[in-house]
């Protein structure tokens, strides 16, 4: 007992106090804004890292000429941006400006979040800047007038080739030379079928990359009639398709499995002779030593005749709806001076990409470097990329049945059908006019009465609840703290979900939302992939907590005992809990990679190909190597994997804090009985282990059936085909893809009850509220 | 109180054991910190050596000279050191309370602290950025705080209730019966036994503030007050991201744990209750 108490002794009790004291303090200091009367504005944006450099310098140029503002600049990925901004400007606490690509414009125009900034800036000149890189949209009030929402500093945003001049002298100016070059480049001298160098690599998985094909054979995303409707299934679309697959299957010089990261790095390495990727990227070639890179206009398609055209977009500040007039001021001044011209030459020069102003086009600095000459020749040919809300549902419709097709499970005819089916599907759903209207009072009244059922059932317990309260009030205030600091946090955005999953909030009604009833609940249902889904959540929490628990138990006995090395066991058994999952879910995609991963590489290596070459393991997997990021099923099992290795160190942990608290006179008890360690196991270890461990597989079981990250990271946002998804990832895809909130607020409620209940019959079973010695 | 010694047989197994699923641990971090010497931003390399071509610390270096790390690692630490400590001590006594008072609502109580963890984080980002802005918490570290400390606490609560459970409520009473208060039974008595679990809780709410991204992107809009996971998340951008960066960055970011780990880990393995309770 001394020995124990001694931990929490006198002395380092007083040492807490004060170290609280301090950091209190700190807090203080921290919460306290700079004694600053400067007007604050804030831009979210979402530049490249050698952007945001220029844009630290020019804020900085900015302030020093009007020290009254202050810029405060704050980075966000793109997507982030662009979710964080629609629920920021609505709860009112959003940027001024945000920083973008056009593309979102139609969405945010529709919701009411950005606002025309014709009336801040009078003095703009429509004429100066190049056709089409001013966003205008046509206003809400019928009028006519068209509102200015986007005001760039650059104009491009477009693909085009790279080629290494190591290996390719002129570049190619049809496809037919395209090909010719890349057969030229694509070697595997050592014949062991891996290639040492491939003819050309592009991101082969994300559409807008597809774009050149499609235009190069005469087809566009939305047909001619000026309104934005998809023709994903032209016969055109199918030529390019066959076209995609013939440069893999055909013709050989593309890599089998080209993600993004696949393909930049085979570039940088010298590994690949061409890539075709956006101006975002191609400073950053420029400067890789190694290879020599430059920049070429994509080919003309030889079939055709037609040029292949990437789809071209401004990129630059919109002013939030919600801003005060007097920080609009502001903000807007600052906008016309980011895309002035003093400023756009600074960026052109920096990063190499074309400026939004006419006056620059003719500046000696252009039009005497041979990377901006092509990108200028490139953008010539380029399409304006549509700002129209559909456009998101048209990516979301392509990407799936695109990755099928290049998966070799769809030709190019049925993909492009099923491209065109359901993007117009996709539309429908997103610009949906509610329908029902059942009053707000109904719903109001049924929650009245279920809180009134909830009373009158437990009338017993409220009525014991104040004499109780008197008779233990030590119980009450030991446990009323943590009770508070929970349901503080969690009890309005629970509440607000309810309401929202019985409302028509969606695009079309972000702001002015009402309540109509249990339709998004039959949409649920009403999914043909949910319960696929939802057997595919179970199947992944079942597989991961199971593993968590078994691996983390057996570590915890094994390390548990009379055993050298404890520490540094202990330490590199942590590591998987310890390195953020953001990173090693990354990693562990590419370790699964079909022609460089570990894993692939691993399993045709001796001893282990001893197992995965052995019949039965052929017949569950298939032989090595696994096109693992490929296939749904083997993507599926490489999501798990991964998250079962971010889980065990965690149920380690647990298990070895359980083990601590049981006595060893057990053990000796048990020894004098004539257990075996089986038993043993059995019969003291694991019955004392229960009382610690089921916390902890409760909430492992939530955590995982709700864990979005591993899901999303490992398999890219559903890949291949969008197949890999739990039923998370799919309200996510609901909300962030089609701005379906109300659905997928319902969504949320239907996973919530079902863990609930599943959580109930659980803890019933396990008697886990129950005390093991009562 | 000796064990008797285990056979080499059962010693090998353990190491075996071990040694196998320490090589798993660590080869994807292998992995992270060779990205983190690569030069020239890739992700993916198409070769297996672990030390790449032309490896150099240049990327730990641009992080900590150029980027403003130490600032967010300052940050991180307040915060997560913070909501440690209040997480432990109201765990600590939520815990208590739940294993050892039969109080009205008990049941109601556990269950309805579980029931906030089964609400998907994703339909959560709109009610908390209204949250945040009606509570005045944007920019704030106590508004962090307010929200990890209610993250980690369900489970922290749990936890300790499980270990409290493992612990003879005839101990209590003991120390009741020599003249203890219920608080000091609770102190003196009960708390030294239920180290691992305060260890747990401590650890995992370290975790929870160390790591978490979502709520810190929306609380904190000022860069000089970021946190290391927004501050690490400031390199990651699509189709641009700056990998040596993020590499190095997240092998920093959890070398603290592996300290904070080993300081509290020593009470995991060290047979505390070892002869306390003779029945």
């Amino acid at each position: 007992m001394a020995n124990a108490s001694s931990i929490f002794g006198r002395r380092s009790k007083s040492s807490c106090f004060q170290y609280l004291l301090l950091a209190v303090l700190c807090v203080q200091s921290g919460c306290q804004q700079q004694e600053d009367d400067r007007q604050v504005v804030t831009l979210w944006h979402q530049m490249v890292p050698r952007g945001r450099v220029v844009l630290d310098r020019l804020i900085a140029k900015f302030e020093a000429e009007n020290p009254e503002y202050h810029i405060r600049a704050l980075y966000k990925e793109t997507e982030e941006l662009r979710s964080g901004f629609q629920a920021a400007a609505l709860a009112g606490v959003g940027p001024e400006l945000i920083y973008g690509p056009s593309d979102v414009l139609g969405a945010y125009h529709t919701m009411g979040i950005v606002q025309d900034m014709n009336a801040w800036a009078p003095s703009l000149n429509p004429e100066d800047f190049t056709e089409g890189a001013l966003t205008f949209l046509p206003s809400h009030d019928d009028s006519g007038q068209r509102v200015l929402l986007q005001i760039p500093d650059r104009f491009g945003n477009h693909l085009a080739l790279v080629y290494n001049r190591n290996f390719i002298s002129s570049p190619p100016t049809t496809t037919d030379e395209l090909i010719a070059l890349g057969i030229q480049n694509t070697l595997d001298e050592d014949q062991d079928g891996r290639f040492e160098r491939y003819g050309l690599v592009w991101n082969f998985v994300e559409p807008f990359f597809a774009i050149p094909f499609l235009t190069g054979h005469g087809a566009w995303v939305f047909d001619d009639s000026g309104e934005p409707v998809p023709a994903l299934d032209a016969p055109e679309c199918a030529a390019a398709y066959d076209f995609i697959l013939s440069l893999r299957d055909k013709h050989g010089i593309v890599p089998r499995n080209c993600d993004y990261e696949t393909a930049d790095s085979l570039f940088k390495s010298g590994k690949a002779a061409m890539i075709i990727n956006g101006d975002w990227s191609w400073a950053d070639y420029l400067e890789t030593k190694g290879i020599d890179a430059a920049v070429a206009p994509l080919p003309v398609v030889s079939a055709t005749g037609k040029p292949m055209a990437p789809m071209v977009s401004p990129k630059g500040y919109s002013l939030n709806a919600f801003a005060t007039p007097e920080s609009a001021a502001v903000a807007m001044k600052f906008v016309l001076f980011m895309t002035s011209e003093g400023a756009q030459r600074e960026l052109m020069h920096e990063l190499k990409i074309l400026p939004s102003r006419k006056s620059l086009h003719m500046d000696p600095f252009l039009t005497s470097d041979p990377t901006l000459l092509a990108s200028k020749q490139q953008l010539a040919n380029g399409r304006m990329m549509p700002v129209d809300t559909e456009l998101r549902a048209v990516w979301d419709a392509m990407r799936p049945h695109y990755q099928s097709l290049l998966g070799g499970n769809a030709s190019a005819q049925e993909a492009a059908a099923a491209m065109q089916r359901d993007s117009i599907r996709s539309i429908e759903l997103m610009n949906r006019k509610s329908t029902g209207d059942s009053a707000a009072w109904i719903w109001q009244l049924l929650g009245i009465l279920i809180c009134g059922t909830l009373v009158v059932w437990q009338r017993k317990s409220l009525a014991n609840f104040i004499p109780d309260i008197r008779r233990q009030p030590f119980a009450y205030l030991l446990v009323a703290p943590a009770l508070a600091t929970i349901f503080l946090t969690i009890a309005f955005p629970f509440f607000y979900n309810v309401m929202l999953s019985l409302s028509d909030m969606s695009l079309t009604n972000f702001q002015d939302w009402k309540i109509i009833g249990l339709a998004n609940y039959l949409e649920v249902f009403s999914e043909n992939k949910f319960f696929t889904i939802l057997l595919k959540t179970l199947i992944w929490t079942v597989v991961n907590v199971f593993f968590h628990v078994a691996i983390g138990v057996m570590l915890a006995m094994a390390i548990n005992g009379p055993i050298r090395g404890k520490t540094i066991y202990r330490i590199l058994l942590i590591i998987p809990w310890a390195v953020p999952a953001y990173i090693t879910a990354l990693t562990w995609r590419s370790m699964f990679h079909f022609d460089y991963g570990a894993v692939n590489l691993l399993a045709s290596s001796w001893p282990i190909s001893l197992l995965t070459t052995s019949s039965w393991f052929v017949a569950l997997l298939g032989s090595p190597p696994y096109n693992w990021l490929g296939d749904p099923n083997l993507m599926f099992t490489a999501c798990i994997v991964a998250n079962v290795w971010l889980g065990y160190p965690f149920m380690m942990v647990i298990a070895l804090g359980g083990l601590q608290g049981i006595p060893q006179e057990l053990y000796e008890a048990a020894r004098i009985d004539g257990a075996n360690r089986f038993q043993q196991f059995r019969n003291v270890t694991l019955p004392l282990l229960k009382p610690v461990l089921v916390p902890a597989v409760t909430l492992g079981a939530i955590w995982t059936f709700n864990n979005l990250n591993v899901v999303w990271l490992v398999s890219n946002g559903g890949e291949p085909a969008d197949e890999t998804h739990i039923l998370v990832s799919f309200v996510y895809k609901a909300v962030f893809n089609l701005y379906r909130y109300g659905y997928g607020a319902a969504l949320s409620m239907v996973i919530f009850v079902m863990l609930l209940v599943a959580s109930l019959i659980s803890l019933q079973r396990s008697r886990a509220t129950e005390n093991v010695y009562g | 109180m000796d064990k008797p010694a285990e056979s080499r047989w059962i010693s090998l197994l353990r190491h075996a054991v071990l040694l196998l699923f320490a090589i798993i641990s660590i080869y994807p971090v292998i992995t992270v910190m060779s990205i983190s010497l690569r030069p020239g931003n890739q992700l993916q390399s198409t070769d297996l050596s672990i030390i790449p071509e032309n490896w150099s610390f240049a990327s730990y270096s641009q992080l900590i000279y150029e980027e403003p790390f130490l600032r967010w690692l300052g940050n991180s630490l307040l915060v997560a050191t913070l909501v440690t400590f209040t997480g432990v001590v109201m765990a600590s006594f939520g815990g208590y309370a739940l294993s050892r008072f039969k109080f009205v609502g008990r049941q109601t109580t556990m269950l309805a602290i579980l029931t906030t963890q089964m609400f998907p984080a994703t339909m959560l980002l709109l009610p908390l950025y209204i949250l945040i802005a009606k509570l005045h918490l944007v920019n704030t570290f106590l508004g962090l705080m307010i929200f990890y400390v209610s993250t980690a606490l369900p489970f922290c609560i749990w936890q300790m209730k499980g270990f409290y459970d493992t612990i003879p409520i005839s101990l209590e009473e003991a120390a009741r019966i020599d003249g203890c208060s219920q608080m000091s039974a609770f102190t003196l008595v009960i708390l030294p036994l239920a180290v691992p679990g305060l260890v747990i809780t401590a650890l995992f709410s370290f975790m929870t503030a160390w790591s978490e991204y979502i709520v810190a992107a929306q609380v904190l809009q000022e860069s000089d007050l970021f946190t290391l996971p927004l501050g690490i998340k400031n390199f990651q951008a699509s189709m641009s991201t700056q990998w040596g960066l993020y590499a190095a960055a997240s092998i920093l970011v959890s070398l603290p744990v592996v300290v904070v780990f080993l300081v509290l880990s020593k009470y995991l393995v060290s047979g505390m209750t070892l002869g306390a309770v003779k029945e």
